[in-house]
This record gives C-alpha cells, sequence and structure tokens, in this order.
C-alpha cells in the first residue's frame, strides 16, 4: 500500500494515471451535477417560508464547501511538499489554488444574490461573510506570491508557509456562525444531530456535492498533468508522450 | 537527552503554552458580550447604548406591526422574554412578517424604543416542503427559530 | 543562547538609533494620513469621533505595512541573515528578537504617539487608556504578522505591493476587535471581550510567527 502510494509521486507515473482518471471524473463531475441540479432546480419542494427562492442552495452551498474543502486539500498538499519535498504536492497545491478561489469567488456571489431577496442585504459585515471574503483574499495571495517567484520549487515552499499560516481561518469560517450572533444562519447538514434540512431537499444537495468534487478532482488532475509537463519539459518521457499524442 | 532533542521539546513546549494561553484568554472574551447584535432582554438589562448605532436581533411579536404613513412601519422584536418597540421607514425584506427572525440596525432613545435605519431578515437554517412544516405546527413540533433558542 | 539573542536585539535597536530619520517615517506617515480624513472628510466633531477608532487603527496598520520591505532587506543584502539561520542557536528565537527590535522601534512610538492622533481626531480623553492598552496588544500582532509577508516576499522585485496583498486579510481579525475595543470605550461600553481577544491574537502570534518568519527565510535566502 505505501509503496503504491509512493510510487504516485514519480512525475511520469502520476502523468500516466492522472490520463486515465480524467475521463471517469469528468463523466461522473457532469452525471452528478446534472442530476442534483435538475432534481433541486425543478423536482425537490419548494421551502414552506422561502418558497423557490432556496433553491440557489444547490449552488451556494456545495460551492462553499468546496472553498474550505479545496483550502483543506491545498494546505495539506503544502505540508507535504514542505516538509518531505514531494515535488507532486508541490504541483497539487499549486493547480488548486485557482479552482478554490473561483468557488469561493462562486459562494460569495450565490450568496449576495440569495441575501438580497431573503435578509434585504446584498452584504452585511457578519463574521460567516467576513471570513469567507478573507478566504478568497488568502487564495489570491497564495496565486500572486506563486506567479511572483520565477523559480516553480522555490515559490511552492514559500506558498507553503503562507498557505499554512492561513488555515486558521478555516476554523473560524466553520464555527463563525456558532460563536457569534451573525445574520448568516447556522449550518443545516455538517451537525452531530440530524440534518436540519428535509430528506427530499437533502439528497439533491449531497450529489451537487460529489458532482462538484468530481469537477475539483478532474480539473486538478488536467491543471496538474500540464504543470508537470511544464517542469519536465525536455525529459525523455515527455517527448515520447507528446509524440504519441501528436499522431 | 541530546541537546537538539532537549532544545525541540523546549520549542514544542513554548508553542503549545503560547497557544494554551490563546484559547484561554479567546475561552474568556466568550463570556463577555462580542455579538453582531444585541438581544431585547440585553437591552432591557441596560447592557446596550442609548443614542449609538446598534444592531438589535429577535423575532417580530405577532400582532404588533402596525402600518403608518407612506413606508413607515412599527413592530416589537422579542426573544420571549422581552419585547422592545421599533419604528422604520423603508422597504423591508420579503421574508419579514409575524414571528419572522429580523436584525434591526439603529439607535434607541432614553424610552427604549429604537428607530431604525435598516431592517435585515433572519431566516434559520431549516428547510422543509410546506406540507411538512404544516404537519409539524399541527403537531406543535415546529423546530423554535435559531434567534429565541 | 541568551547572549546570542540579545546581542540581536541590541544591534536592531542600535541601527534604529543610528537611522532615527528612517524609523521616524511610519510614525510620520500616520501623522500625516490621520490629518487627512478630516480634511477629506469634513471636519464635523460628532463624525470624527465615530470614524477616530476606525481611522486610528487603520493607518497604524498601514504605517506598520510600510516599515515592513526594510525590515530584513538590509541584512539579507549584507549576508547577516544567512549566519542568524545558520548559527546554533534556534533561528526562530533569534528571528523573533529581530522583530521585538522592529517593534520597538517602529510599533511602540505609535503607541505612545496615538492619544496625540487621537485629539486631533476629536476622540474623548476617557478612550485613551483602551486606545493605548489595544495598540500595545496590537501592533505587535502587526509586526509579528508582517515579519512572516517580509519573509516571503524577500528579495522579489516589486515585494511591497505583494506585501500587503499577503499580510492585510491577515491583519483584519487585528483591526477588528482593535478598533472595536476603542469604539467601545469611547461609547461607554465594556470592553473587555476585545481585548481578551486581543490578547489572544498577540499570545498566538508571538510563538507561532516567529516560527513561521524563520521557515519563510529559509526558502527565500536559499
Amino acid at each position: 500500500m505505501n509503496k503504491w502510494l509512493h510510487s504516485w509521486a514519480a512525475p511520469m507515473v502520476f502523468y500516466d494515471r492522472a490520463g486515465r482518471l480524467l475521463l471517469p471524473l469528468w463523466m461522473l463531475a457532469v452525471v452528478l451535477t446534472g442530476i442534483g441540479v435538475v432534481w433541486g432546480l425543478f423536482l425537490a419542494p419548494a421551502d414552506y417560508l422561502q418558497g423557490d427562492a432556496f433553491r440557489i442552495i444547490y449552488v451556494h452551498v456545495p460551492s462553499a464547501w468546496m472553498a474550505m474543502f479545496v483550502y483543506m486539500f491545498m494546505a495539506s498538499a503544502a505540508l507535504v511538499a514542505l516538509v518531505w519535498r514531494v515535488k507532486l504536492a508541490e504541483v497539487l497545491a499549486r493547480e488548486s489554488a485557482p479552482i478554490g478561489a473561483v468557488f469561493t469567488a462562486l459562494a460569495l456571489a450565490t450568496g449576495s444574490l440569495w441575501g438580497k431577496p431573503m435578509w434585504g442585504t446584498w452584504w452585511v459585515w457578519d463574521a460567516r461573510l467576513t471570513s469567507v471574503l478573507l478566504l478568497l483574499f488568502l487564495y489570491l495571495g497564495f496565486i500572486g506570491l506563486q506567479s511572483a517567484i520565477d523559480d516553480r520549487r522555490l515559490a511552492a515552499r514559500a506558498g507553503a508557509v503562507l498557505a499554512l499560516v492561513g488555515v486558521v481561518n478555516i476554523p473560524i469560517i466553520h464555527y463563525s456562525v456558532v460563536w457569534w450572533n451573525t445574520l448568516h444562519q447556522g449550518a443545516s447538514v455538517s451537525r452531530l444531530d440530524a440534518p436540519a434540512i428535509d430528506p427530499s431537499m437533502l439528497w439533491p444537495l449531497l450529489l451537487v456535492a460529489a458532482g462538484f468534487t468530481s469537477y475539483f478532482g478532474a480539473l486538478l488532475l488536467l491543471r496538474a498533468r500540464l504543470e508537470i509537463l511544464a517542469r519536465e519539459a525536455g525529459r525523455r518521457w515527455v517527448a515520447e508522450r507528446l509524440q504519441v499524442a501528436e499522431q | 537527552m541530546t541537546p537538539t532533542r532537549r532544545r525541540r521539546l523546549l520549542g514544542a513546549l513554548v508553542i503549545v503554552l503560547g497557544v494554551a494561553i490563546a484559547a484561554a484568554l479567546i475561552s474568556m472574551a466568550f463570556r463577555e458580550n462580542l455579538t453582531f447584535f444585541f438581544t431585547p432582554s440585553q437591552v432591557a438589562a441596560g447592557e446596550a447604548p442609548v443614542g449609538q448605532p446598534l444592531r438589535l436581533g429577535g423575532l417580530v411579536v405577532p400582532g404588533s406591526i402596525e402600518r403608518g404613513e407612506g413606508l413607515g412601519v412599527r413592530f416589537a422584536v422579542t426573544d420571549t422574554a422581552t419585547e422592545v418597540p421599533v419604528y422604520y421607514e423603508g422597504v423591508l425584506p420579503d421574508l419579514f412578517g409575524e414571528n419572522q427572525g429580523v436584525v434591526v440596525r439603529g439607535s434607541l432613545d432614553a424610552s427604549g424604543r429604537l428607530t431604525a435605519s435598516q431592517v435585515l431578515a433572519k431566516h434559520d437554517e431549516n428547510y422543509m416542503p410546506p406540507e411538512v412544516a404544516d404537519a409539524l405546527r399541527a403537531q406543535g413540533a415546529m423546530p423554535p427559530h435559531e434567534m429565541v433558542r | 543562547m541568551r547572549q546570542a539573542a540579545l546581542g540581536v536585539l541590541r544591534r536592531e535597536l542600535l541601527l534604529a538609533l543610528r537611522r532615527r530619520s528612517d524609523y521616524a517615517q511610519p510614525l510620520l506617515f500616520l501623522a500625516l494620513v490621520v490629518t487627512l480624513f478630516p480634511l477629506a472628510l469634513g471636519a464635523d466633531p460628532a463624525m470624527l469621533q465615530a470614524a477616530g477608532p476606525g481611522i486610528l487603527w487603520v493607518t497604524a496598520a498601514l504605517a506598520t505595512l510600510l516599515s515592513l520591505e526594510g525590515m530584513f532587506r538590509d541584512d539579507h543584502a549584507s549576508g547577516l541573515l544567512e549566519q542568524l539561520l545558520l548559527s546554533p542557536h534556534p533561528a526562530s528565537l533569534l528571528v523573533g528578537m529581530k522583530i521585538f527590535g522592529h517593534w520597538l522601534a517602529t510599533g511602540l512610538p505609535i503607541v505612545l504617539f496615538a492619544p496625540l492622533f487621537a485629539l486631533l481626531l476629536n476622540l474623548p480623553a476617557a478612550g485613551f487608556g483602551v486606545l493605548m492598552l489595544s495598540l500595545l496588544l496590537g501592533t505587535p500582532v502587526l509586526t509579528l504578522v508582517g515579519a512572516i509577508g517580509a519573509a516571503l516576499t524577500l528579495g522579489l522585485p516589486r515585494g511591497g505591493l505583494l506585501i500587503a496583498l499577503l499580510v492585510l486579510p491577515l491583519y483584519v481579525p487585528v483591526l477588528i476587535f482593535g478598533a472595536g475595543a476603542v469604539a467601545g470605550a469611547v461609547a461607554g461600553l465594556p470592553v473587555a471581550g476585545q481585548l481578551y481577544v486581543l490578547g489572544a491574537e498577540l499570545s498566538a502570534a508571538l510563538v507561532l510567527a516567529p516560527v513561521a518568519t524563520a521557515a519563510a527565510l529559509r526558502v527565500t535566502t536559499s
């Protein structure tokens, strides 16, 4: 098992295996997100209080989950990169940041669209909204630092320090609705007792979340393969594979 | 123990100590009032400043909504213990209604009435179809709004 | 070990003393920006009093930010930084001493002169104690967290703007509770909660930031 795990770290092996994984992951992403969105937007019942407006939950909540999940993934990869100097971890941390930033922006945008009709405001400076905005800035700072340092290995290690410092924000985001009286409501799904959302509304939500996760996986592998090609340019195995692709 | 290992242990202990002090201070802070909004009980206890901008949170008391001229509206906000009367002129959010959660921004006058500059609706984390909500209400098992839990 | 740590601190303070004008710049910047606000916003005393705590804290954060770029630059150019990292003593301790020296030279003056600027913004004297206490707890956090950003961008061209991008999001918790404490004190509300949080931030930053800064310096000086 350990040996099998280690074998992934070799750029060439990763490139090939990730290439084989790409198609299934894309299909999974499209199918799960498709079913979840159609189910959520058209088949699930309307909310007793918010009516059809609550359906934006099917984009908002999975995006917000992904925003935090991708950050934790990025920080874990950064830790591995910093401590064990694994090149593949460097690539994964670097390439997951833009995806996480987009999910965060999507969560903020959909939340804003939801807030205007329901709360009566596009934006309010409560703890939840502020801490998620900071998450977006952390992603952007990480991306900025990566692009400012030309040496990729150096950039990866510098970025890793920053990513790890930013981890303090993640528990603050999650518990902000518990610790402070926020305008944002508490957690519906990730709580210890039964979810506070009716099963008929919950299933499509979980499907979209699984779809978004597959999408992240597919996009990450795609980006990581390109980054590996750029890093390993000039190696024989790269030339071999690119020639095969051309034919 | 080698000097290096002793030093590492010492370093780790210092870090644990610092983080523990931080955690203790945070837990002390949560015993103080560090909130986005005040509750009506806090207003009644005189914890909220008079004449300063503040936020008040709670449920709209059923039957307390009185529309005045134009956009003016009066209502009372409760946390089931006490009520605070509110006056507001402006557009109300869609969710505003009896027994709904609201966060009101404004300032208190000496008589304890709040003149609002902004009224925001706060919904809670419960989502359910209308039939389920009706059934729960019939059984009297509707979960209370998080504002008054 | 103690000798090495004190040596670093003494050197830092000596340098600050020799180049007083360099280190006075953040304070001067603070004074100028605070002057700009009444001129731009209009000198209505009530409005200045309402905005004052926020203005003071934001300008204090920006003044600290300005001082960051030069924090490690000269020592990196002279090679001293590499020597510090190579020394047998714990790098985080020596780096921490350097940060402490930097704060004594740039942050402490801000704390001491804050009541003067508060007068310009029409803040009541009753809030001065909390203002200075909050700055005393908060500005070291700004310097400590800023040191991580300074270390990460060391040697980069156009590093100054990037530092702001990396560090300002991390300044937000300090600003919220710092300005909140001062605004509360001015309004006559209890502010113990905000001060506890500032203390917690200081305690966590004191033990964690030097470690992160030393790690970042190892990366960027290699």
